[in-house]
């Protein structure tokens, strides 16, 4: 199965502002793969350089497939995981 | 909902990292007025009736996060006053630790048993049946509850075959195990502190962040930037709280960066605390200390002191591995101010006793100490990994989950006294606390090392982590496991101690 890369940044704003919840929640749907349908596996990656500045304003920072999103939630993340994954599908 | 992070977490560690910022940046403290516009921002309420209330709320949690009393909706408290009075390198706040934040408080229903509508009106309705006191009945095809006349015994909801009927139970009131939550005059929660044992669990489980705890962090960042030295002892469970970079190497490091001159781990006081408690259990016990209780959790051996006086003297008298660290360290260090950083809101309490305001100046916990971390712009993978000191063994450094009091307990007896039979029962949860404490005092667990934990899962879960327990339990057992010395009886610690303790009997 191809793989979704979602990075997640885990600098110290970002962690206070729940980084490793999002993390978890993308990881978690690996678990439920077959009841979403999915045709991409979530690649979560634990990182400290998705923005080399400090951004206290934009934490949390998760970037999916090159896409950025700032002041990410996990509810936000999640969707839009599922939407490329179900993307890829519909397209084939 | 512990582990999850929600809105309630998002602003509690906001308001902690502002008021860090504030310390750091000092000035004018009166700006503190402008902080709730930060923490929320905009003019359309996110989650209340009113936006001027959702800030009315973050103001009261400011000032508990200074250190200073929670108000109340009929008096005029400006979110600054006494802040400026409360800028200063000293533990400033005083009890009630816990406190609702009246105003903000929903007044949930206590406890209560609701039919939901998966109510079918069955023919056979065996929640009437089953009812002691003729609470429910069936009406416009079905069930009824009478709220006069239940007595909340929850047989109807256990014989319902749709499982139309639950049990509602106000999350702060779930979540005490000592029953020290009340109601006020309008309904609202208010701590009986009487019987609180300020665990900190109603503060992590109230969904509309009523209940918060007071802080030290507006003085200890006072403290750290007026050039004193200060040194921190960290508690077992810090392992893996602060992020997948901070290693243990780096969390101490990264303290250094704030300004810490040392850094001691907790686990080397727990040691010498395992070491005290094996000869204990091993020579100690009679007919008046029957069994021995671990005495590391200060919520579990106020619920002792409070629940089962009869009990308390079986309560360990060992230092808790708080105070032992903290008086090695004024030893070593005697001009130094020492810092407690911990999981646990009840330490704050244990540091206010007597015997103990000497040696601990300051207690704040990990939430707390990133919100600090954050504020001082400190990153984890910009520290150095520090070597392992091996100060503390794999017996002190499993202190932070449940059962690993009592395990380094018993490596030492097993190593020590092979021949000793060693039995250990142990609790973690209040509830089930209050109910081993109930075994015991019937005379059932006579010959026992008792431990108890106010927090499910022991420390790791304590009211100020960051981390899920499980994830946090499994991270804190990795680096007990990678300690050079396996039991209490290798730390470099004990023949010290052993030393200066027969030097004052004699």
């Amino acid at each position: 199965m191809k793989k979704l890369t979602v990075e997640v940044c885990v600098c110290t704003s970002c962690m206070l502002e729940g980084a490793m919840h999002i993390a978890e929640a993308a990881e978690s749907l690996k678990k439920l793969r077959t009841h979403l349908r999915m045709t991409l596996q979530p690649d979560i990656v634990l990182s400290s350089g998705i923005e080399k500045n400090r951004h206290p304003e934009q934490a949390p920072l998760v970037r999916i497939n090159g896409e950025l999103m700032k002041c990410a939630h996990s509810e936000e993340v999640m969707e839009k995981i599922l939407e490329l994954s179900t993307k890829k599908k519909s397209g084939k | 909902m512990k582990g999850i992070y929600t809105p309630v977490t998002q602003i509690r560690r906001r308001v902690f990292e502002e008021i860090a910022r504030l310390a750091f940046e000092g000035g004018d403290y009166h700006r503190i007025e402008e902080l709730p516009y930060r923490i929320i921002p905009g003019e359309v309420a996110n989650y209340r009736d009113s936006v001027f209330k959702e800030r009315a709320i973050v103001g009261e949690r400011l000032r508990l996060a200074c250190g200073l009393d929670v108000s109340t909706a009929d008096e005029h408290v400006p979110v600054s006053s006494g802040v400026t009075e409360a800028a200063i390198g000293e533990m400033v706040y005083r009890p009630p630790l816990i406190n609702v934040i009246p105003f903000a408080c929903e007044a949930c229903p206590t406890e209560q048993f609701y039919v939901t509508d998966n109510c079918r009106g069955c023919l056979a309705h065996p929640c009437v049946s089953v009812c002691p006191v003729q609470a429910v009945s069936l009406r416009k095809g079905r069930s009824v509850i009478d709220r006069e006349k239940c007595i909340r015994c929850g047989r109807c909801r256990d014989v319902c075959p749709y499982q139309a009927i639950v049990r509602f139970e106000r999350p702060c009131a779930a979540s005490c195990g000592v029953d020290a939550i009340e109601s006020d005059y309008l309904g609202r929660a208010r701590i009986n502190q009487e019987k609180c044992v300020a665990c900190g669990q109603c503060l992590i489980h109230c969904p509309f962040a009523a209940i918060a705890d007071k802080s030290q962090i507006f003085q200890l960042v006072h403290a750290l930037c007026g050039g004193e030295k200060i040194i921190a002892e960290i508690a077992p469970s810090f392992v893996g709280q602060f992020g997948p970079f901070a290693s243990p190497g780096r969390v101490k490091s990264a303290l250094k960066k704030l300004g810490f001159s040392e850094v001691y781990e907790v686990a080397v006081g727990a040691d010498l605390g395992a070491l005290a408690e094996a000869e204990h259990y091993a020579h100690g016990l009679d007919d008046t200390h029957a069994q021995m209780l671990t005495s590391c959790c200060p919520s579990w051996s106020v619920t002792v002191k409070k629940f089962f006086p009869e009990l308390a003297p079986c309560i360990s008298t060992e230092l808790t591995p708080m105070v032992a660290t903290a008086r090695l360290i004024k030893k070593e260090h005697p001009d130094a101010r020492c810092v407690f950083i911990g999981p646990c809101a009840a330490k704050k309490l244990e540091a206010l006793r007597r015997s103990v305001r000497s040696d601990v100046d300051f207690v704040i916990t990990y939430e707390e100490l990133m919100g600090i971390f954050a504020a001082k712009e400190i990153e984890f993978s910009e520290c150095g990994d520090l070597p392992d000191s091996d100060e503390a063994t794999a017996g002190g450094r499993g202190y932070g989950t449940a059962g690993g009091v009592a395990g380094a307990i018993e490596a030492v007896l097993r190593e020590k006294y092979p021949e000793k039979e060693v039995r250990i029962d142990r609790a973690e949860g209040l509830r089930d606390c209050r109910k081993l404490l109930a075994l015991t005092r019937a005379g059932r667990r006579k010959g026992y090392i008792l431990e108890g934990m106010a927090c499910p899962g022991g420390c790791v879960g304590g009211a100020g982590t960051l981390e899920p327990i499980a994830k946090a339990a499994s991270a804190v057992k990795k680096f007990a496991e990678k300690s050079r010395e396996p039991n209490a009886l290798g730390s470099p610690f004990a023949e010290e101690n052993r030393k200066r303790k027969s030097g004052r009997a004699e």
